[in-house]
């Protein structure tokens, strides 16, 4: 894998974020014979997805379908890629861009370190686990999980003690305890933004009471719980470790609502919670399953087939809007539903002892502050062309996935490669003109 | 030996094609040729080496621990250097270094070792690397191979470092035995005609040429209409652009029509399709007689993308009273109704009835339901959502509410899909505009029947829907004119279907490879998916899919040769017998087929493999009774050899070994 850049590097086009958007459009880029480089903020490339469990509607694991591209993209000749690298700014100037970025420290020598992580197994320092959502330990220095790429080790500063043991276990004296920042700017012809999406807060809507239960949890948190390799290895809920019984999806709990000013549609959510259910269903038989929902927004291919199938399984739909969630007793939940399904008795609280809140997504990165990129009214990326859908307002700069507004990942995929192809025939027009010239 | 010496380069290859981009007739025969060629080449190498003492060379790697920890490594390489044909033997701390790579590419110059085992990590790491460093000694790379000790040894067998080291000689030991009848390979590469076919000149099909033409490659664009834009030209404006269709369609057209690098072929039809990635050959065939002209062309391409589209989804006659009453129309025929009206407009008049009240019905013909629909005439459901109705319906929706304030919307849905980017304000907006939503079961759609005499005067018809919104109440709602929010449904293409072997989904729709890892290839290599022949889309789902398909073409078309994998089937014309049972099992049309050939001065059918379209699964090798068919690069007697090796007694322990006892 390529990791090694100078300024003088100037790659055919730059990739910002490395999630499944990000990696389809390097390697469809590359594949064509162009020199991409991959930039993350994260440690490991792979985004949101490689941290899901399956993936509808085909219910494959979501691994299987992430690592490959991973490693495509490592192994690929014609992609470098810089991960915990953020870009400061973009700046353009006659169609030519200028990316300035902050390459973050590991305090790990990436050349030298061969991901054998007995760094990771001397350490005795452990820290919530973000890619667990939080849920299980991680040491202070470690490689981010067991499929990230680069296997490379990566020091926690914050919770790092300087004790030493990394550095005295590391057969290949990788640890750098005085690694610094380094900033570089990259000049190229073109730029996909494809740095993705972050989830609202589980807060946004106070009366859901989420601060107050550790039971009323995130999508994302359940997709770890339902991993084959995720932090419990099985289901359990995170106030008391309880096999849940009865399970609530509340759908729309930060999208289609302009008293949080996302009036949007999230356009994900209604696929993932029914696929959560059917996975739910196999892992724990004996659960009740709810989704409160105002309208299930099954479009893709297959994908109302896959609803279908999930009715079937005995999955309770309930057409309604949740008002309040109040935690009750034991780490239970009382929900408050106003539900068209049930003429004599309208207003239900129902109790369900583990709630998921579907909440919206929203950009996880704001290139009009630091580029020139122009946003839309819904804070994504603005897509103005009537032909072009991936073009952003700026020549040269293009725009994928989830940056350019809530999509799920087939959509997301397709978008990746068009937006590739959008930028492969700019450089190439681009060049023939300057071969004219 | 370098491939270019065996196989000829694509500039020549262009200079024996005629300038109408038709292969000329011998090259064919010669395409064959050359892959036969390429195969040969490697293994007339091998014979004329034949039966050499073999020099193998065998390097074990100790992972910096995660291998020697557990793994005895020094005692790895003692016992394999007993095996006969092993002369080196060597450990190295980390063989993927930059000096272990040298180690070996130096020592197969310096000890002449001619074939290469590394047994290291997972091959998913490393074998492409280690590969690399042994051509770069100058040995053929596919002499070279791989064993998994970290993965497969030394982590999964942490608490058993005796056996772990058994086992890491036992595999070196299968993997030497493999080598010894390995032959050298070489990639097959193909002549890559740097020109696609692209069928269907509508939005996708228009945007998949513009995107490719744009690369530089030359499209040849075929569609039998006499117009390209497809359905669009035919609707007023479209969400969320709010612009005309036409303008999208004429924008790309025009585009496309004045675009030196795509021809463009109006009211033709694509007839024949034979061939394989880089080399398809096509006959396309005009619908009309064209008064002498030519009015069929051949030609040949490297890619084909299918941008053939969908039809709308016609009720079948009553169905909702459709073609009964005047005014119950179609989602389309609606729209081409509402692209003459003016703004702010008193009375609407549709087919001399005042409308005051419109009624809208979502999926009509989608989300179709066992028991609740009628099966088409293939006894198939639309099962599927259209996926571009509701917002459609409501765009329209809002256009009648401007043209025609007075006039009075219901909406008839059962959810409401307006996802995409700026759909939910039409919902919205709709809603303010006073738009009245009945929310239905699908298992209890609603009715439509003429209102009975009494009541006429407040519409001609009336649809009765049993309402969620209210609790399940029966509703009857009388209105003057019925709109049914109708879908896709596939096009229609059975021939193109049963000639180029395309697989279709139960919903009758192209069917992709994997939606997300291959989602715009089809089974056949070279052939790709672009817009709404794959399923329902929307234009900017549409647009995109096109541009994905265009990349994909692009990307084959970036590369001189068309390059598989050596791993392919090969007859052993001698044990032949021709009956055909390895072409019975095979599921790759046209990759395995029985020609007639003279063997011994007698003509006898012998089968033949088509390189271009073997993919390698071996299921022609298992069945084969007389042996006569075998997979290159994993060939019958490396398996057992293999086996034979992994099984034999190790060498220094009990008796003499006998590791290679077959033949």
């Amino acid at each position: 894998m390529n990791t090694h850049v100078t300024s003088d590097f100037r790659p055919d086009a730059v990739v910002i974020g490395g999630g499944i958007a990000g990696l389809q459009s390097a390697l469809d880029l590359a594949d064509q014979d162009l020199q991409v480089l991959l930039v993350e903020r994260q440690s490991s490339i792979g985004g949101h997805m490689i941290s899901l469990s399956k993936v509808y509607p085909t219910l494959d694991c979501a691994s299987c379908i992430t690592t490959p591209k991973m490693s495509a993209a490592a192994h690929h000749p014609n992609i470098t890629i810089l991960t915990n690298t953020e870009v400061e700014g973009v700046d353009t100037c006659d169609e030519k861009h200028s990316v300035r970025l902050l390459q973050k420290p590991t305090y790990v020598n990436f050349d030298k370190c061969i991901g054998c992580r007995l760094c990771e197994y001397a350490c005795d320092t452990e820290v919530p686990d973000p890619f667990e959502e939080g849920l299980g330990a991680v040491r202070a220095i470690a490689v981010p999980f067991t499929n990230a790429i680069p296997q490379k080790a990566v020091l926690n500063a914050e919770a790092c003690g300087t004790c030493g043991t990394c550095a005295r276990v590391c057969p290949t004296g990788a640890i750098e305890y005085d690694q610094q920042p380094r900033r570089l700017t990259i000049r190229t012809d073109a730029i996909i933004v494809a740095s993705g999406f972050n989830l609202n807060s589980l807060n946004i809507k106070p009366q859901y009471n989420a601060q107050h239960s550790s039971n009323i949890i995130s999508p994302l948190t359940l997709e770890r719980l339902l991993a084959p390799h995720g932090p419990y290895g099985r289901v359990l809920r995170p106030s008391d470790g309880k096999i849940p019984g009865s399970i609530a999806f509340v759908q729309c709990a930060g999208s289609r609502d302009e008293s949080i000013g996302v009036s949007y549609c999230s356009r994900v959510c209604c696929m993932y919670a029914i696929k959560q259910s059917m996975l739910l269903s196999g892992a724990l038989p004996l659960a009740d399953i709810t989704i409160y929902y105002m309208d299930i927004r099954a479009f893709g291919k297959g994908y109302e087939q896959f609803f279908q199938n999930a009715k079937a399984m005995g999955i309770n739909f309930v057409r309604g809007k949740v008002a309040r969630i109040d935690p009750i007793t034991d780490g239970d939940l009382s929900l408050h539903v106003e539900t068209t399904e049930d003429a004599d008795n309208p207003l239900q609280e129902r109790r369900h002892d583990l709630v998921v809140l579907a909440q919206g997504m929203i950009p996880g990165w704001q290139p009009s502050t630091i580029t020139q990129v122009a946003s839309a009214s819904d804070g994504f990326v603005a897509t103005p062309m009537l032909t072009a859908p991936t073009a952003t307002t700026v020549p040269g700069i293009f725009v994928a996935g989830t940056a350019a507004g809530p999509k799920d990942i087939v959509d997301t995929i397709a978008e990746a490669g068009a937006a590739a192809m959008q930028a492969s025939q700019y450089l190439h027009q681009k060049r023939a003109e300057v071969l004219v010239a | 030996m370098s491939s270019n010496e065996k196989v000829r380069t694509h500039q020549e290859l262009e200079d024996d094609v005629c300038p109408c981009g038709e292969v000329a007739p011998e090259e064919e025969a010669h395409l064959q040729k050359e892959i036969a060629q390429a195969q040969d080449a490697g293994r007339a190498q091998h014979a004329a080496g034949a039966e050499p003492p073999l020099r193998i060379g065998v390097y074990i790697c100790r992972c910096g621990g995660n291998i020697s920890d557990v793994v005895d490594v020094e005692r790895v390489a003692e016992t394999v250097r007993l095996i006969p044909g092993v002369t080196t033997a060597k450990v190295h701390t980390f063989v993927c270094s930059d000096p272990g790579q040298h180690m070996i590419s130096n020592d197969i110059l310096e000890e002449n070792l001619d074939r290469v085992v590394v047994a290291s990590c997972t091959p998913f790491l490393h074998e492409q690397t280690f590969r690399g460093a042994v051509a770069r000694g100058g040995m053929n790379p596919y002499l070279y191979e791989h064993v998994n000790i970290r993965e497969q040894v030394s982590w999964a067998h942490k608490h058993d470092p005796e056996g772990a080291t058994q086992k890491a000689i036992r595999m070196i030991a299968g993997a030497v035995g493999k080598l010894r009848y390995a032959q050298p390979l070489e990639q097959i590469k193909l002549p890559n005609h740097r020109r696609a076919l692209v069928i269907g000149g509508g939005l996708a099909g228009m945007k998949a040429a513009s995107d490719l033409s744009a690369r530089g490659i030359s499209v040849l664009l075929v569609e039998t209409a006499q117009q390209l834009g497809g359905h669009l030209n035919q609707w007023g404006q479209v969400y969320p652009s709010e612009r005309a269709a036409k303008e999208i369609t004429a924008e790309l057209a025009k585009r496309v029509q004045s675009d030196p690098r795509i021809e463009v072929l109006l009211s033709w039809k694509v007839a024949e399709v034979s061939g394989f990635i880089g080399n398809f050959k096509v006959a396309v065939e005009s619908l009309y007689p064209l008064g002498g002209k030519q009015s069929r062309i051949e030609a040949t391409v490297g890619a084909i993308i299918m941008a053939t589209g969908f039809r709308p989804y016609v009720p079948r006659n009553g169905e909702f009273l459709f073609r009964t009453d005047p005014c119950v129309v179609t989602l389309p025929e609606f729209m081409q109704a509402m692209q003459g009206a003016t703004p702010g407009a008193t009375k609407f008049t549709f087919k001399g009835r005042t409308v005051r009240n419109v009624a809208f019905l979502h999926c009509v013909g989608s989300r179709q339901l066992d028991g609740v629909h009628q099966p088409d005439e293939n006894g198939r459901l639309n099962t599927y959502c259209s996926r571009t109705c509701c917002t459609t319906i409501l765009q329209q929706s809002l256009a009648l509410h401007q043209r025609y304030p007075s006039v009075g919307i219901f909406d008839f849905y059962q959810d409401i899909r307006t996802y995409g980017r700026g759909e939910e304000n039409y919902y919205t907006n709709a809603s303010k505009a006073g738009v009245v939503f009945f929310r239905y079961n699908g298992e209890e759609p609603p009715r439509v029947k003429p209102t009975s005499p009494e009541h006429t005067s407040r519409g001609a018809l009336t649809v009765t829907v049993k309402d969620t919104l209210t609790w399940g109440e029966e509703l009857e709602v009388p209105v003057d004119m019925v709109v049914l929010g109708t879908g896709m449904i596939p096009g229609q293409i059975p021939d193109l279907i049963d000639q180029m072997k395309l697989a279709t989904g139960e919903d009758g729709f192209l069917q992709e490879v994997h939606p997300k890892l291959r989602p715009v290839e089809v089974a056949v290599n070279g052939v790709l998916l672009a817009g709404t022949a794959q399923g329902p889309m929307n234009i900017q789902e549409s647009l995109s899919a096109a541009g994905a398909a265009a990349v994909k073409a692009a990307a084959m078309f970036a590369k001189e040769d068309v390059e598989l994998n050596p791993y392919v089937a090969e007859v052993d014309l001698s044990l032949c017998t021709g009956d055909a049972q390895c072409v019975t099992q095979c599921a790759y049309e046209g990759a395995l087929h029985i020609v007639e050939m003279e063997v011994n001065g007698e003509v006898v059918p012998r089968a033949k493999v088509n390189a271009g379209l073997c993919v390698g699964c071996g299921a022609c090798v298992a069945v084969c009774p007389h042996r006569a068919i075998n997979l290159n690069g994993w060939r019958l007697d490396q398996y057992e050899a293999m086996v034979e090796g992994i099984a034999a007694e190790l060498p220094g322990q009990a008796c003499e070994p006998e590791l290679v006892s077959i033949r």
